[in-house]
């Protein structure tokens, strides 16, 4: 039977800490005196009394934590988390409605980047903190934070764990869950502190480079700007929060070796070594691209052609030119890497750089095997053998990635039938919340803001974002009759 | 402190759940792959493939920061050579498990502690010693003594004639005003409990019972068991465990060895002195029979098949054997054996485990022994000084649930406390702790 008691349990903790960083908003709206402290404070009162409230009543509930509690303590957990950060949008004013605030704050917590708010800018800045800071805490994953800091979920932890961190493998850097946790999310802090200093130090506002810090080392995207980065047209900023892009989408325990400068770990990568070259490929080609079909600038031209490139492979979708607007054959490449996504382990969202490799690896090898029937051959990914389970996984998960695309695809295309380009933009827009990237192709590319979607197609989307986060098997699996079985 | 194992069989297995349980960082090296996702599965411990035996493994393990060693795998070669390389890394302390009990002798521990290997532990040599302790108190199952005997933790199964049947402890301690016992593990199933006063004893329980030595007669009579002296043993097996053990009981009990082989036959009789050998099948029941198995008061069952061995054991306690022991592989059965009718299921592994577990703790704490088949240890403290344990009564305290103190030994006397009991400066406090509160109870006293 399923342990409903810590699930309930589990879950309130998660609310009581996200009204604890909701409070946190309170110094921006207090400091630049927006007007949104109440609202702010009325949500985070909200968001802690529930679920102390939840947490009182399971807090005598036995704290066994089986596979079934972990995938469903993670996609509940996900979903009121969710639902309880939009509270700052509905209770302020800026998106009244119930599907747009939810959609914000799922955009945000998955690290998408989507947004639905025409006029960003005026938006109070503690509600734009909140914003970003939801995309921050998504970023390394809620869940990963609880088993950080709380010590009730020991043994379970593994199970949440592996439910909620991007990605087939999860390394342990220690031999405890617990402490493997608190590391990832000491590098997190590290990096995205480092990443604010800089941005203040070339010319951002003290609000800007800590917004951004927060959303550039999630992925994630959100920008206090309408135009989003193409509003800080300094060089020196952009390549910054381009390397830290890139940075943002290595496996956060080759940078954990990094840090403890066990180079050889991460030359040994071939995840690393593919991420590295595929990029440095990509912004050659575009570079040239772009530089030949619009002339101008060479400089420029490498720019911008490096900034889109790290910008979308890292699912993060900030923009500081628009990829759509160069020629055809580019917005269908960059549509295409909507599904590549960076490394897994990374904060970074998409079918990731591991399962391409494997995929590729094997595909290649069984034209080998036709040959040579009867030899040997298998796989090696870091030189060493990847199990015929573990091929077989990333498979499906590829192909239940492209069926939800597929259907995802069909039912937008109905919902945007009234789109001057229907098809274009409903392919574009599924493809780019199920990678959790943000800016799409078509009619809502890189300038535009998912606001004039309809309603129903705000929640489709809204859905594949959450599926895609959670790496589609974590809440699949909860509609399958498997799972509620005794057995 | 940080602990790398090497071996997931079932000693590393069982070892790295006591000890992850005790805020232990463990990393587990093993050449099997599906044993360690196993493990990874189901312990909270870093899994790392590989020859333990190696040195680029060992670092990768970050071995010269552990301060212990444990290699436990089935080869004695590379339990021995992984430790000595290990003790070359850096780490503090070694422990290697060996199969040779020739290595013992202190001249060649002596030896081997030069080349690094701090402790030898032979799971055989372990196993029968436990079986003699375990025929030398036959009556109740288990017996340990702690500050020189004053306090005796003895467990007993209840069987069917057992007069506490169907009484909660509270109506039990209430018939007996004489002499103070308390009930502080029990074993129904597979599970272990702490016996509260309104818990009801069934049949088949198998209870723990602190008691004074003086009041040990007494608890015995009163539990219904009647003492036997064992004077007979058959052994069953030809296993070197069987010969270790032959050789452990041969000059106490009179021992009768039934083995299959006739060249083990000839092995044995190298080796041991005092026992009758019989060269007959040991699932053969006439040829038991025949050999005066109805006449016996132990029954031994160490065939290297756990099948074989709960089967006979099961059929010599239905003859009426008074004592009957089986050695059986699978860690997990030696928890029925109460629900089955043999006395005792032991599984050297297991015994193994469960003493090197002890090996890492007595640096912590002054003495620790492991109850037979409970999750739990019991601890020994003594009350220092400015101690916050002195100002409140036990009840005040917050001990977890998962504990239960078995006794005090203060001076001479010895007191079984309620929860009025206040504690002072130099008392000796003896603990039953189920496992995951082994770390506050730790807590509280230090």
């Amino acid at each position: 039977m399923i342990n409903t008691g810590v699930v309930i349990n589990v879950i309130g903790v998660l609310l009581i800490m996200l009204g604890g960083f909701m409070l946190t908003s309170l110094f921006f709206s207090t400091y630049y005196g927006s007007e949104d402290n109440l609202p702010i404070l009325y949500s985070a009162v909200t968001t802690v009394s529930t679920g102390g409230l939840l947490w009182l009543l399971s807090r005598n509930s036995s704290k066994k934590i089986g596979k079934r509690e972990g995938f469903l303590i993670v996609a509940l957990g996900w979903c009121s988390v969710a639902i309880f950060s939009a509270l700052p949008y509905l209770y302020s004013g800026v998106l009244p409605n119930l599907s747009n605030a939810f959609f914000e704050s799922v955009s945000g917590l998955t690290t998408t980047g989507a947004t639905v708010i025409q006029d960003i800018e005026s938006v109070p800045q503690g509600i734009l903190f909140w914003r970003s800071l939801t995309q921050w805490i998504g970023g390394m994953g809620i869940i990963v934070l609880t088993v950080a800091i709380f010590p009730l979920l020991g043994i379970g932890g593994v199970e949440l764990f592996v439910a909620e961190a991007p990605g087939p493998t999860s390394d342990k850097i220690h031999p405890r869950i617990k402490e493997t946790a608190k590391r990832l999310w000491y590098i997190y802090l590290g990096l995205t502190s480092m990443l604010i200093v800089l941005l203040f130090l070339n010319g951002m506002t003290f609000y800007d480079a800590f917004n951004h810090g927060l959303t550039t080392m999630a992925t994630g995207g959100f920008s206090t700007k309408n135009a989003s980065i193409a509003y800080f047209s300094e060089p020196a900023i952009q390549y910054i929060l381009a390397a830290f892009m890139f940075i943002a989408g290595i496996n956060y325990t080759l940078i954990y070796y990094g840090f403890k400068g066990r180079f050889t770990r991460i030359w040994k990568s071939d995840e690393f070594k593919t991420y590295l070259s595929l990029v440095i490929g990509l912004i050659l080609i575009v570079t040239t691209a772009v530089y030949y079909f619009r002339g101008g600038e060479f400089e420029r031209a490498f720019r911008e052609a490096t900034f889109q490139i790290i910008s979308i492979i890292t699912t993060t979708g900030y923009v500081s030119a628009d990829y759509t607007a160069w020629t055809p054959v580019l917005t269908l490449l960059f549509f295409l890497l909507f599904f590549i996504g960076a490394c897994a382990g990374s904060t970074s969202g998409g079918i990731k750089i591991i399962r391409h490799l494997v995929i590729f690896k094997n595909s290649f090898l069984e034209l080998r095997r036709l040959l040579h029937p009867k030899a040997i051959i298998r796989i090696k990914i870091d030189r060493k053998i990847v199990a015929p389970r573990v091929i077989t996984h990333i498979q499906v998960f590829l192909l239940f990635y492209l069926i939800l695309f597929a259907l995802g695809s069909l039912v937008m295309t109905v919902i945007l039938n009234d789109f001057e380009q229907p098809f274009l933009t409903s392919i574009g827009a599924v493809a780019t919340s199920l990678g959790n990237v943000g800016p799409a192709i078509g009619q809502l590319g890189p300038m535009d803001t998912f606001a004039q979607v309809p309603i129903a197609g705000k929640w489709v989307l809204t859905i594949l974002m959450l599926l895609g986060r959670l790496e589609l098997f974590t809440i699949l699996i909860l509609f399958t009759p498997y799972f509620w079985k005794r057995n | 402190m940080k602990i790398v194992i090497a071996g997931a069989g079932a000693i590393g297995f069982h070892l790295a759940e006591l000890l992850s349980k005790e805020d232990h960082d463990i990393t587990l090296i093993d050449t099997d792959e599906t044993a360690l996702v196993q493990a990874g599965r189901h312990l909270d411990v870093l899994c790392i493939t590989g020859d333990a035996a190696t040195l680029g493994i060992l670092e990768d393990t970050q071995i010269k920061k552990a301060q212990l060693f444990i290699s436990v795998t089935t080869s004695e070669k590379t339990n021995l050579l992984a430790a000595i390389l290990a003790k070359q890394l850096g780490v503090k302390n070694t422990i290697a498990r060996i199969s040779n009990i020739e290595h013992l002798k202190d001249s060649d521990q002596e030896r081997f502690k030069q080349l690094g290997i701090d402790v030898l532990i032979s799971p055989q040599q372990l196993a029968a010693l436990e079986i003699e302790r375990l025929l030398q108190r036959a009556s109740f199952t288990d017996h340990y003594e702690f500050e020189n005997g004053k306090i005796s933790v003895v467990g007993f199964t209840l069987d069917a004639a057992c007069p506490l049947n169907n009484y909660t402890l509270r109506e039990i301690d209430e018939r007996n005003k004489d002499f103070s016992l308390r009930g502080i593990a029990l074993l129904r199933g597979s599970d272990t409990l702490i016996p509260s006063g309104d818990t009801r004893l069934q049949k088949g329980d198998h209870l723990y019972i602190a008691t004074q030595r003086e009041y040990l007669e007494s608890a015995r009579k009163f539990a219904g068991k009647q003492l036997k002296p064992i004077k007979n043993v058959m052994i069953i097996g030809g296993t070197p465990l069987a010969l270790r053990a032959a050789q452990q009981l041969e000059n106490k009990y009179s021992v009768t060895v039934v083995l299959k082989s006739e060249d083990r036959g000839k092995k044995f009789l190298e080796e041991l002195d005092n026992t009758l050998i019989i060269n007959a099948d040991p699932s053969d029941v006439d040829a038991l029979k025949e050999e005066g198995l109805e006449q016996m008061d132990a029954f031994v069952a160490l065939t290297p098949n756990s099948e074989i061995n709960i089967l006979a054991s099961m059929m010599a306690e239905e003859l009426g054997v008074y004592k009957t022991i089986a050695q059986v592989e699978n860690v997990d059965y030696t928890r029925i054996s109460q629900n089955i009718g043999i006395d005792t299921i032991i599984n050297k592994k297991l015994i193994a485990a469960n003493d090197i577990f002890r090996f890492v703790r007595k640096g912590k704490v002054e003495a620790v022994a492991s109850l037979h088949g409970v999750d739990g240890e019991i601890i020994e403290f003594e009350v220092h000084k400015n101690n916050r344990l002195l100002r409140h009564p036990v009840k005040d305290l917050h001990l977890p649930t998962q504990c239960i103190i078995a006794g005090v030994v203060r001076g001479q006397e010895t007191i079984v406390p309620n929860g009025d009991f206040y504690f002072e400066i130099n008392d000796k406090v003896i603990i039953l702790a189920l496992p995951e509160a082994i770390h506050k109870v730790e807590e509280i006293f230090k």
